[in-house]
């Protein structure tokens, strides 16, 4: 099978004023339909830039992502809101929800966007599905402030997923959650992965949330420094992960 | 010191939107230093109009009659206890003859000419030589001109000068030179002073234009006013004191300053609004900053000062610019002032007091905006800087309740800087229109979000999504809306409540004219037409005319007081029912004006008079004769004259006794369904008779129309108030986008378009302006009912004034969709990386 998702040689440089800083040096990586993939490495080590350019956020400064097939890295701005609203679905570490809309309507967002009517149909039994996926149902009413901050992130992870992106992309969900609601996060996506067959890239510093995933890049300073190959695994230990990241030197 | 620069670096930090507010102070300095150039320049031109027309004189007795006040008079004057000095002039205007050095004899402009009798003149008046020598005797012949005219036609020491007077020219040498224009009113610089007797001989007069008198220490003008009113019996006159003099010429210049003021203070106020709102913004972004500074150690008061510093920097700079545009502002004034009241305020002097007075108050309002915003910058507690977002809500509470102290406070610099000229009542006036506006802003918060909701559900048919966030955007600082709402409702209720009270006005004028006038077309002359003429005959000949009646204007004097007349034939208005008798009998008292002997009064002169039905007036005929007319009726509105409503008298007396020679005005009223073939015909044998036939309503529109341009310069005023308001949503809505930036973000990764974010801010301006609209009319119906009703024209048959609801609303869409364009571009470009940045 094609991969789904692939990075050829990516640069990514900032400029600021006079100086300028590099945070991706050339990156290559291939992502397999369905495959669950974490992306590893320190603070500043280029994780985020590298996930933004995967998802059309941002181009990259030479080389090329190819989505689909189709390479995404020059969109014009038009179509890659239009790649963002149908076949990817990010989740950010915080502030993902509007504050001034309920969890049901914010999870209807992508569709809202796009002008359509959600009170019916085929899109709301989608909706009616996520809430499930991530459970939340009975909570459709209330206001993100009304939630906890792993139930927040939960009703992120359901936005991402309505659409039944062919990616869902995600930088740090757990990073500010404790270990057991991380650990329920993660649960949610490892079922949409593992039970829907969903395409997940994950970006993280957590060995336990990396452990989750069939593969992990190690990124370091713009380069991927290692590639972690631990198969699908139910009971997501991190014990392998950690011994060979302590063999690299992490 | 380092704070300080911090204050200035914050500012500098948010260019825009210093500059906006920065902009706004000084539209409202502008406007302020402009209208108090105005009225102290209208001040100056009474001081000075006054002097010229009666120098130190304390009374002046004028002649009513063409041939002027005869010896008798002036004798009889003289003679009156209490009187020191009384010095006769005569003033005419005519022209020169060529002067001797100038080769061509080419027309030239008019000259005032003045005889004076020099030693008594010269007790009363100033005369400042530049060169030459003065007028000694009443019989030399010998001339003093204005340096002015000296330029203008070539005159020197010594010229010869030859006045054109009724027969042959008179010859005089000029032996002195005025400085300047010279101290006679009207003439525009062009004067020439002459002995008496000579300018007597000139143009061929038995008497003298005017007295002017001097009083004796310790005598009351009043006195001496009543004991000329038993002694001059024989002959009209008109007298006239520099203390009249003064307060009529301010009483005709007061509703204009006082509304200038007003509109003025409003502008004010409104960029207090926006001072307040964008220094509470500006804390609140720096809030953080803040926290931080009171961590490391800085004090609250050095927190406040620091607001405070920023505040003042944009005080001064406003403030200053402001004065600028106040220039600008002022002389693009004073020229409307000229053409609207007639009168010749110049503005274009520069007044020092009104400067500084404008800059310390553009000042003061900065600072007490800043008042508030620097007090929750104080209470911001170090803790603040730790926390990761931002969501103060010690900055977003209470900012309503200051505002009624910036109210007190704009109130209170208002009336210390209020003309002394517009008067207690235009204050009370402009209290009491603030305090609706005040009322109205504090109110905005509550109607706020239902009004919003309903009146933008026709938006969310179209774009629900955005609607919905935009509505949530304003409903998330209520009272950062509240203020900026508020300034735009102000605005939008002083065009509205201005073009009430000039659609009233119109409507009072035009039912005035309706209520006096019998007929549906004037025909007027520029000649009297006696009553032996034919034409009366051929136009109530004409198929489809009911009636022809005629009307005569003139003067009349009274008890030394100056009085517009008009000649009615009372059958006539009683057969068509005009007027309306305040009282007196109507029927008997316009069949008495037929008979003769008799007098109808508007209710302005009766009360001037003190006279009621049944009292005699007892006029002075010249020649010493006089007639007696007795008051049989006070209506409420007369026959509009020069210069004030007229007293009516029958024709028998008019043509008889006081000589008026004919009419110079026919009303024609038509058959009821008389076509316009009528009309047309009526307007043929007017043309053929050397008449202008005009349809009533032509001569209602024109006075309308002189209203008109009086609440142009008003309406002008309150678009700049609109201009502010504008400026305070730029402010907001960038504001808006700078705190969404986050949420913006996350919408564009979940795929909104670019266009849609923009479309966001639309709305929300939209909805602003929806909103603003609506609440401007109302307020501006408010505040109109306030206006007309302390001006007692409040009346049900005003109608509304739709035409300014309809230029508010356009206004109110506008405005802020204009103001829209930067924020909403500023929302398209958020850059979906940076705004991801955890911040
Ligand atoms: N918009 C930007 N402008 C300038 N430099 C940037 C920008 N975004 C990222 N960088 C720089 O690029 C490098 C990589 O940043 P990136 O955010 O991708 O790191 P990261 O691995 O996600 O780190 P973290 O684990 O802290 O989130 C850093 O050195 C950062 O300073
Ligand atoms: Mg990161």
């Amino acid at each position: 099978m094609p991969p789904i998702l692939e990075a050829h040689d990516l640069t990514k440089r900032f400029e600021l004023g006079e100086s300028s800083v590099e945070a991706l040096k050339g990156v290559s990586l291939a992502v397999q339909p369905g495959e669950f993939v974490a992306l590893m490495g320190p603070s500043g080590s280029g994780k985020s830039t590298l996930l933004q350019l995967l998802g059309g956020l941002d181009q990259p400064t030479t080389g090329a992502v190819v989505f689909e097939g189709e390479d995404i890295s020059h969109l014009s701005d038009d179509d890659a809101t239009r790649l963002r609203r149908e076949r990817t679905g990010f989740v950010f570490q915080a502030f993902n929800l509007i504050p001034l809309l309920n969890v049901r309507e914010n999870i209807a967002l992508p569709f809202t966007i796009a002008g359509q009517d959600t009170s019916r149909g085929e899109l709301r039994d989608r909706i009616r599905e996520v809430i499930t996926l991530v459970e939340l149902e009975g909570k459709e009413r209330h206001r993100p402030d009304q939630l906890s901050a792993g139930e927040q992130q939960r009703v992120a992870v359901a936005r991402a997923l309505v659409t039944r992106p062919s990616v869902l992309l995600a930088d740090e969900p757990t990073g500010n959650l404790d270990y057991t609601t991380g650990g329920e996060l993660l649960d949610a996506l490892w079922k949409s992965c593992d039970g829907a067959g969903q395409t997940v890239v994950l970006v993280t510093h957590d060995a336990r949330a990396a452990a989750y995933a069939d593969r992990v890049f190690v990124i370091r300073d713009g380069r991927i420094r290692d590639e972690i190959d631990l198969g699908r695994r139910p009971d997501h230990s991190a014990a392998p992960l950690i011994a060979r990241l302590a063999q690299v030197g992490l | 010191m380092g704070l300080d620069r911090l204050a200035w670096r914050i500012l500098a930090a948010r260019p825009l939107r210093t500059l906006l507010t920065t902009l706004g102070v000084a539209l409202g300095v502008g406007v302020l230093s402009s209208s108090l150039a105005m009225s102290a320049g209208i001040e100056a031109a009474v001081d000075r109009t006054v002097r010229d027309v009666v120098g130190s004189a304390d009374l002046r007795v004028a002649a009513f009659l063409e041939g002027g006040l005869s010896e008798a008079t002036v004798e009889a004057i003289r003679m009156t206890d209490g009187i020191e000095v009384a010095a006769p002039s005569i003033e005419r205007r005519t022209f020169l003859g060529a002067p001797v050095t100038s080769a061509g004899a080419e027309a030239r402009e008019a000259v005032t000419v003045v005889g004076i009798e020099p030693v008594a003149w010269s007790r009363l008046h100033e005369l400042e030589l530049v060169a030459g020598a003065r007028l000694a005797r009443i019989d030399e012949p010998s001339a003093l001109i204005t340096e002015s005219l000296a330029e203008a036609d070539g005159y020197i020491l010594g010229s010869e000068l030859r006045i054109q007077g009724h027969d042959q020219p008179t010859t005089l040498r000029v032996i002195g030179i005025i400085a300047g224009p010279g101290p006679v009113a009207g003439a525009a610089g062009r004067a020439v002073i002459v002995p008496v007797d000579v300018a007597r001989s000139a143009f061929g007069l038995e008497g003298v234009t005017r007295v002017d008198i001097g009083l004796a220490d310790g005598v009351s003008a009043r006195d001496v006013a009543e004991r000329l009113a038993e002694r001059l019996t024989l002959e009209p006159y008109v007298l006239s004191s520099p203390a009249d003099l003064a307060e009529g010429l301010r009483a005709s210049t007061a509703d204009f300053q006082a509304t200038t003021a007003l509109v003025a203070a409003i502008v004010l106020f409104v960029g207090s609004f926006l001072i307040v709102n964008t220094l509470s913004m500006t804390v609140g972004e720096r809030a953080r900053e803040v926290g931080l500074l009171r961590a490391a150690g800085a004090t609250r008061a050095q927190v406040v000062r620091f607001v405070l510093a920023g505040a003042l920097v944009i005080g001064i700079a406003g403030s200053a610019f402001g004065l600028v545009l106040g220039l600008l502002l002022g002389s693009l004034m004073a020229g409307s002032v000229r053409a609207l009241t007639g009168f010749p305020a110049e503005v274009s002097s520069l007044n020092a007091g009104s400067l500084a007075v404008a800059f310390l108050v553009g000042v003061a309002i900065t600072i007490a905006g800043a008042v508030e915003p620097a007090i929750q910058a104080a209470r911001i507690s170090p803790v603040e800087a730790l926390r990761a977002r931002l969501d103060l809500p010690a900055t977003r509470r209470a900012r309503l309740g200051w505002l009624a102290l910036v109210f007190v406070a704009v109130a209170i610099l208002a009336l210390l800087a209020w003309p002394p000229a517009a008067g207690a009542t235009g204050a009370d006036r402009a209290l009491g229109v603030y305090a609706v506006l005040l009322a109205a802003t504090l109110a905005t918060p509550f109607v706020l979000p239902p009004l919003a909701r309903i009146l933008g559900s026709p938006l969310a048919a179209f774009v629900r999504l955005e609607e919905r966030l935009a509505r949530g955007s304003l409903a998330r600082d209520r009272s950062r809306t509240a203020l900026t709402l508020g300034a735009l409702v102000v605005g939008l209720a002083m065009i509205v409540a201005l073009g009430w009270t000039a659609q009233a006005a119109r409507n009072a004028a035009t039912a005035w004219l309706a209520d006096v006038v019998p007929g549906d077309e004037v025909v007027t002359s520029i000649r009297p037409i006696g009553p032996g003429e034919a034409i009366r005959g051929q136009l109530a000949a004409i198929e489809g005319v009911r009636s022809v009646t005629p009307i005569a204007t003139f003067d009349l004097a009274i008890r030394g007081l100056r009085f517009d007349a008009a000649a009615i034939v009372g059958a006539d208005f009683l057969a068509d029912g005009r007027l309306t008798f305040i009282d007196g009998e109507r029927a008997a008292a316009l069949r008495a004006l037929d008979v003769g002997g008799a007098a109808i009064l508007p209710l302005p002169a009766a009360e001037r008079l003190g006279l009621g039905v049944g009292d005699t007036i007892s006029l002075a005929l010249g020649a010493g004769t006089t007639l007696d007319l007795r008051v049989v009726g006070v209506v409420e509105r007369s026959i509009p004259g020069d210069g004030g409503e007229a007293i009516l008298v029958g024709w028998r007396d008019a043509s008889g006794p006081i000589g008026v020679p004919g009419a110079d005005v026919f009303a024609v009223r038509f058959e009821d369904g008389a076509g316009p073939a009528a009309r047309e015909a009526l307007e043929t044998a007017a043309r053929d008779a050397a008449l202008e036939a005009n349809p009533l309503s032509r001569v209602q529109g024109a006075v309308t129309d002189a209203l008109g341009r009086v609440f142009g310069l008003f309406d002008a005023l309150a678009l700049v108030a609109v201009l502010v308001a504008a400026l305070g949503i730029v402010n907001t809505l960038a504001m808006g986008v700078v705190e969404r930036v986050h949420e913006i973000g996350v919408l564009r990764a979940i795929g909104m378009t670019r266009r849609q974010a923009s479309r966001m801010v639309v709305v929300e301006a939209t909805i602003l302006g929806l909103v603003g609209a609506v609440l401007g009319a109302v307020v501006g119906l408010g505040v109109g009912a306030v206006l007309l009703f302390l001006s007692g024209g409040l009346v049900a048959s005003a109608g509304l004034p739709w035409a300014s609801i309809a230029i508010a609303a356009v206004l109110g869409l506008a405005g802020p969709a204009i103001a829209a364009w930067y924020p909403s571009r500023l929302a398209s470009r958020v850059s979906i990386v940076r705004a991801l940045k955890f911040e």
